[in-house]
């Protein structure tokens, strides 16, 4: 067993931190406060070929691991929440998609400029009445001639507002249920194609989320991504490896968590001393380190699993269930230890607090991850 | 074309150092290493005056054995290839050693045009081993640069040196060596690939063997203790008559004189 990263590895968590610290910090704040996405982020992003990392460099990746796209994840997610699921709903749900089930033709024209962060990629499965349901999905696609017709609608989608290319999941045959599903590549720009307005979120307040309509909206008929009725099957491939994506935003928003508290704890000084001389706030720091540590070797090794070819889909649920539970538990516990000023506006764990909830809701809840791995164990 | 070497340090990221608070001992168990910070500018000047005029950059470092990750961190800078002077006595060298070894080494195998080194390490800051190595090479030496310019003639560099009192403008014949400053420039972060080729970058493992002489110190650490800052927790009013009383305060701590 060895739990040390590469040399690879940890120069590139070095690099990234320093990268945070230059760009991502700085920014953070008004990424909240204001919902902005951070567009100039993302282009740095591109240029430290951070946008493409776990696909081979003939498709325009950087032909790196899993485990170093997922540090790259934590590490972002450690400083800004939103930009590290910026990158993560791109690489893990819009490219993954491409690379595992596109034809040559469609890597070429689509998962490319993907990698190469030439644009940026969203994911389209969930809808008003379909959210974990994912087989009541009332969006169609419907063959006519040398084109897919698609309508419908599908809700809070994320970086649609800013997406190049989308991969949308659509009913081609309700009688088949889930089995009907099959999923599309769609351009961004495509007539009938509508993306509404930026939602306003409780946490991740940047990543821009927004509904996105189609109403006759034609795609040639070789935008069909693998085959009719493959729909669910690449939803549910695409999550596995998303949900390592998560757990790490997790992890990194729960680290970011412990870093303030033990710094804070250290400084606040009541009756006389330091509040880290406290036994009550001793154990706090102890539990959240413990758990921080716990969730980072289920994600390690859930991201070590798919760099083996091993499967994970079980492991993946393991990392995201304890790593988004750990986040929002320790950034409640952060402030906690900050007292009246962590809940405050403008101070980082407040905002920590707000960023961790979605973590155990998107990309499958937590009691989708205990359906998993129940489902994984007692089959 | 300018061949150049960036000298480099690996050193503990300090960070990383703890203290006990009793004892003032500095607890080094759960520390990790970087290159040294200046030195990080150094390579990245190396660099970019080669992007600029064309030719080498290598990367050359002295340390023990065990630093060997420093080479992928200072390759994927973007120099072509290092030299890593090692050898398990290599640990905590004084500057006049480290230019020593240098020096044999670039003498040896190295032909150059310009060497750049950081001001000064992140652990000691001493300041010595430019000086000390371009006197050992017998070339001309500028110190504090935070400009660096290649004269048309491509036969001299135009250094820039911040003083205390003022900027002076050097020019010197090449080979020539500087020593610069955070200013000189803002160094880049590896990009992912940059990462990923260091490893397929040529090393040369140069040994003590290799080099064929000893180094002896001429210091001896007797003592390494934090530094700590003792408050007097003095109060003073803000009226005329206090202001005496202040200046009584630091002319007794040796503050002013």
């Amino acid at each position: 067993m060895n739990f040390n990263l590469t040399e690879e590895q940890e120069l590139v968590r070095a690099g990234v931190r320093e990268f945070c610290q230059k760009y991502v910090e700085p920014l953070a704040e008004k990424v909240d406060e204001e919902a902005y996405f951070p567009m100039e982020t993302v282009k740095k992003l591109t240029e430290q070929e951070w946008t493409g990392i776990p696909y081979p460099a003939e498709y325009g990746g950087a032909g790196a691991d899993y485990l170093t796209y997922i540090i790259v994840v934590e590490e972002l997610s450690r400083a800004c929440a939103t930009t590290g699921f910026t990158l993560e709903c791109h690489t893990s749900l819009a490219s993954y998609p491409l690379y595992k089930f596109g034809t040559e033709e469609q890597k070429q024209k689509y998962l490319v400029p993907l990698c190469k962060g030439e644009m940026l990629g969203s994911f389209a499965l969930t809808e008003p009445g379909a959210g974990t349901d994912a087989g009541a999905a009332s969006t169609t696609a419907v063959l006519d001639g040398d084109e897919y017709v698609l309508n419908g609608s599908k809700m809070f989608i994320s970086n649609s507002p800013v997406a190049g290319v989308f991969i949308i999941i659509a009913m081609t045959d309700k009688s088949k249920g889930t089995k009907g599903l099959s999923a599309f590549i769609v351009p961004g720009g495509t007539p009938g194609l509508k993306v509404g307005e930026h939602l306003n979120k409780m946490g991740i307040r940047g990543s821009v989320t927004a509904e996105v309509v189609m109403k006759d909206c034609r795609i040639p008929k070789e935008n069909l991504l693998g085959n009719e009725g493959q729909g669910f099957k690449i939803a549910m491939m695409t999550l596995d490896g998303g949900r390592i994506g998560i757990a790490a935003q997790a992890l990194g928003i729960a680290q970011a968590a412990l870093d303030e508290s033990i710094q804070y704890s250290k400084e606040r000084v009541q009756f006389g001393k330091p509040i880290s001389s406290f036994q009550a706030i001793q154990w706090m720091i102890a539990n959240m380190a413990t758990d921080v540590q716990a969730a980072r070797f289920l994600t390690y090794h859930a991201a070590w699993c798919y760099d083996q070819g091993l499967p994970y889909s079980k492991e993946a649920a393991m990392a995201k269930l304890f790593a988004s539970e750990t986040a929002a538990r320790q950034t409640n516990r952060a402030i906690q230890i900050h007292g009246g000023i962590g809940f405050i506006k403008g101070h980082k764990v407040e905002r920590l607090y707000r960023d961790a909830k979605i973590t155990e809701i998107y990309e499958g809840t937590s009691e989708v991850m205990r359906m998993v791995i129940s489902g994984n164990l007692l089959r | 074309m300018l061949n150049i070497i960036a000298c480099f340090k690996w050193v503990v990221d300090e960070a990383d150092v703890k203290i006990d608070a009793k004892s003032r001992a500095l607890l080094m168990e759960r520390v990790g290493y970087k290159i040294s910070d200046y030195d990080r500018n150094a390579i990245e000047e190396a660099v970019r005056l080669q992007e600029q005029h064309g030719g080498n950059v290598v990367a050359a470092t002295v340390g023990p054995s065990t630093a060997k990750q420093c080479l992928k961190d200072a390759l994927s800078r973007g120099p072509e290839r290092a030299d890593f002077i090692n050898d398990p006595s290599f640990v905590d060298l004084e500057p006049e050693q480290t230019a020593a070894i240098l020096a044999t080494a670039i003498k040896a195998k190295e032909e150059y045009d310009l060497i750049i080194c950081g001001e000064g390490s992140s652990d000691l800051y001493a300041q010595q081993v430019g000086p000390a190595l371009a006197e050992r090479l017998g070339i001309p030496c500028a110190t504090c640069v935070n400009k660096l310019t290649l004269a048309e003639s491509k036969k001299e560099i135009i250094a820039e040196r911040k003083l205390d009192d003022g900027m002076e403008v050097v020019s010197m014949p090449l080979p020539a060596l500087v020593t610069v400053l955070p200013d000189i420039n803002t160094p880049r972060i590896p990009t992912l690939k940059q990462v990923l080729g260091a490893a397929k970058k040529p090393v040369d493992n140069i040994t003590l063997n290799d080099l064929g002489q000893t180094y002896k110190p001429c210091l001896q650490t007797t003592g390494i203790l934090a530094a700590t800052m003792e408050r007097r927790r003095l109060k003073f009013g803000a009226d005329e008559k206090n202001i005496l009383v202040i200046i009584g305060a630091l002319l007794k701590e040796g503050v002013i004189a």
